[in-house]
């Protein structure tokens, strides 16, 4: 159990006790059951575990789109419990990036538009948001497809414009869900390593879910859900990965999160 | 989002177009009812509104210019002596046959004026001259109606009334409310066209000076004339017009043409905003994800709205254009004011507006947890 008085100092997310259910034709169903998270600033942290673990639902509560039943949730030193529904959107809007599985790119909108949206969304003139989109553009190697729709990209150039759009209000917390499931192995690795260098370069804190076990070595740590359930919380999942000198493919976390766990 | 309102609208063109459609149909649909309407309606005056009389005298509860009641003509004299009266003139108006070359009659409406001040004379003219009805047997035709007449040619010689009358001018466009043409002629000639005894008219023209109050002489009038009907010539003209309107159901029809027009209108806006909407309800789900506020989403609404409003008021208003210059005719004039214009298009942005709102209803329920989940 994480001493959250001891931690909290410092952390971007705190949850402690959390539960969540959903309420079906059949009665409710438990898909978060007490579940203690902590994730300090400037962390890159993976959210993994087997499809219908309540990965995503996790996410969504950690970025304020979902409300938990019962527990403490805390986001960058915010109650959210005591967030009032446009505070929680002001939150997300200022504060959280959000990387979605599928891009959610805007159809409509070039590269660079879609890039400001956020800054849109906050008010900030267009003239301003434009140049810091274009830097972003830029950033993430897409300035040549500035004026290009997204129909028009391949998918990894479609999650760097989702990355550069989760990035260009300056958050301090991103957020990412299964960001390369659509991509292919060189694809997904731009991607991941464009997630590190923010947590390494620009100290950001990323959550990220995922079930690509070849990415973990990416990560601060692995939190591997289960049933709802916490099962491992592994600081050392990264330098474990990259020791033994293998791709996190070869060697799942997984395996490795079940051994330590036995062992303890 | 201004920006991204007008470029999510854009990149839609063809649901777009199908939007612009209905606003485009119900901006045509509102000016050009609402101006064939004002065409008609306007006819129902003519003569009141083209007269040049200050005030018109008629009998008692008289209630549409075409269809006067004879009143003693000696009434003049007493309406000279009222003060602020600067000329008080006979005028004839009554039914009579035309005989044709064919052997046929068409009914004319004979409306006589005054030989000395000629007011309520013909006006427009296109060949002759208005005071050309001072000839012998001269009378004055429109050449918009001159098929119902069968063509005559000018100084052709008709009977008229079973008189002898002789085309003299020409008007253009001076066509009443009545499927008959009007005919002007002299009051004297007109009373001989319409068999009436030489001390009867229909109605007395008055003039004022240069600043008699109207209402003070009308009210001056009625004092000295209670078995009189005094009106000033806005008030008469409105009278004439509330008779076809209130008689025909002119009003209920033309309306209820608009109204479908504008329901039509309505549909096809907020259907196509819906579909927009539900194409895009991801999107919407993203943008609430990522911080959109309900307002900002409302606004995006909204400003679709107003643009496709805009867009299709501007398409709208020059096809209005085209369509007046094409079919408007004396017969059946459109008449479009600027009111009516710019009525027709604030109706149309009220209606975009309220068809903003279905989608919104439905951008509302969307829970920006899905995005997640897809």
């Amino acid at each position: 159990m994480i001493d959250y008085c001891m931690q909290n100092d410092g952390a971007a997310v705190v949850i402690e006790g959390l539960e969540k259910s959903y309420g079906t034709a059949a009665g409710s169903t438990p898909v978060l059951k007490g579940v203690d998270f902590l994730v300090r600033r400037g962390e890159c942290v993976y959210l993994a575990g087997p499809s219908g673990s309540g990965k995503t639902t996790l996410l969504s509560i950690i970025g304020c789109i979902l409300s938990a039943d019962h527990g403490r949730v805390s986001i960058l030193g915010q109650d959210v419990f005591a967030l009032s529904g446009k505070q929680r959107t002001a939150l997300r809007r200022n504060s959280l990036g959000f990387v979605f599985q599928r891009f959610h790119l805007i159809r409509g909108l070039t590269t660079l538009d879609n890039v400001c949206v956020p800054l849109t969304l906050q008010g900030i003139c267009p003239t301003s948001a434009r140049r810091r989109a274009m830097s972003l553009l830029d950033a993430v190697g897409l300035a040549d497809k500035a004026d290009k729709h997204p129909c028009n990209l391949s998918a990894g150039q479609c999650q760097r414009v989702a990355l550069a759009r989760a990035l260009v209000g300056d958050p301090e917390l991103i957020l990412a869900d299964e960001p390369t499931a659509s991509l292919d192995a060189a694809n997904g690795q731009d991607v991941m390593e464009l997630f590190r260098r923010l947590t390494t370069e620009e100290g950001k804190t990323v959550v990220l879910v995922t079930h690509d076990q070849r990415i973990f070595r990416f990560a601060d740590r692995v939190f591997w859900l289960e049933n709802g359930c916490a099962v491992e919380n592994s600081r050392e999942a990264q330098s474990k990965s990259q020791g033994s000198g293998e791709t996190g493919s070869e060697q799942p976390l997984y395996a490795v999160s079940c051994d330590k766990s036995n062992g303890e | 989002m201004w920006p991204i309102a007008l470029k999510t609208l854009i990149a839609d063109r063809g649901k777009l177009l199908t939007a612009l459609v209905g606003v485009v149909f119900s901006i045509v649909l509102v000016n050009v009812q609402g101006g064939l309407f004002l065409g008609f309606i306007t006819k129902a005056g003519l003569l009141v509104d083209h007269g040049k009389a200050d005030i018109w005298i008629g009998h008692k509860e008289m209630h549409n210019v075409d269809f006067p009641r004879d009143i003693p003509r000696r009434w003049l004299n007493r309406v000279r002596g009222v003060d602020g009266v600067e000329c008080a003139q006979p005028y004839l108006i009554g039914w009579s046959d035309m005989t044709l070359p064919s052997g046929g009659f068409e009914s004319v409406v004979v409306v006589g004026v005054d030989r000395g001040s000629l007011l309520g004379n013909v006006w427009n003219m296109k060949k002759g001259r208005a005071d050309s009805i001072l000839k012998t047997d001269g009378i004055i035709v429109d050449e918009c109606e001159l098929a119902k007449l069968e063509f005559p040619e000018m100084n052709e010689v008709r009977e008229l009334g079973g008189r002898r009358a002789r085309v003299v001018g020409m008007s253009h466009g001076v066509m009443g409310f009545l499927v008959a043409p009007y005919v002007f002629t002299t009051f004297d000639r007109a009373a001989e066209y319409l068999r009436k005894a030489p001390e009867v008219c229909s109605y007395i023209l008055v003039q004022l000076h240069d600043g008699a109050d109207v209402r003070e002489v009308c009210r001056a009038i009625r004092q000295r004339m209670p078995e009189a009907e005094v009106q000033p010539s806005n008030v008469f003209s409105a009278i004439s017009t509330d008779f076809w309107m209130m008689r025909t159901g002119l009003g209920i029809s033309f309306g209820a043409a608009t109204l479908l027009g504008l329901l039509v209108g309505l549909v096809m806006v907020a259907e196509t905003m819906y579909a927009m909407v539900l194409d895009r309800l991801g999107e919407y789900g993203t943008l609430k994800a990522i911080g959109a506020t309900e307002k900002q989403i409302f606004s995006i609404l909204l400003i679709q709205a107003l643009m496709m409003a805009t867009a299709g008021a501007i398409c709208g208003l020059a096809a209005v254009s085209l369509v007046q210059y094409a079919f408007s005719t004396p017969r059946a004039p459109i008449i479009i004011p600027y009111w009516l214009s710019l009525g027709g298009c604030l109706l149309v942005l009220c209606i975009c507006l309220v068809s903003s709102l279905l989608p919104y209803l439905r951008i509302r329920k969307v829970d920006p947890h899905t995005v997640l989940q897809s």
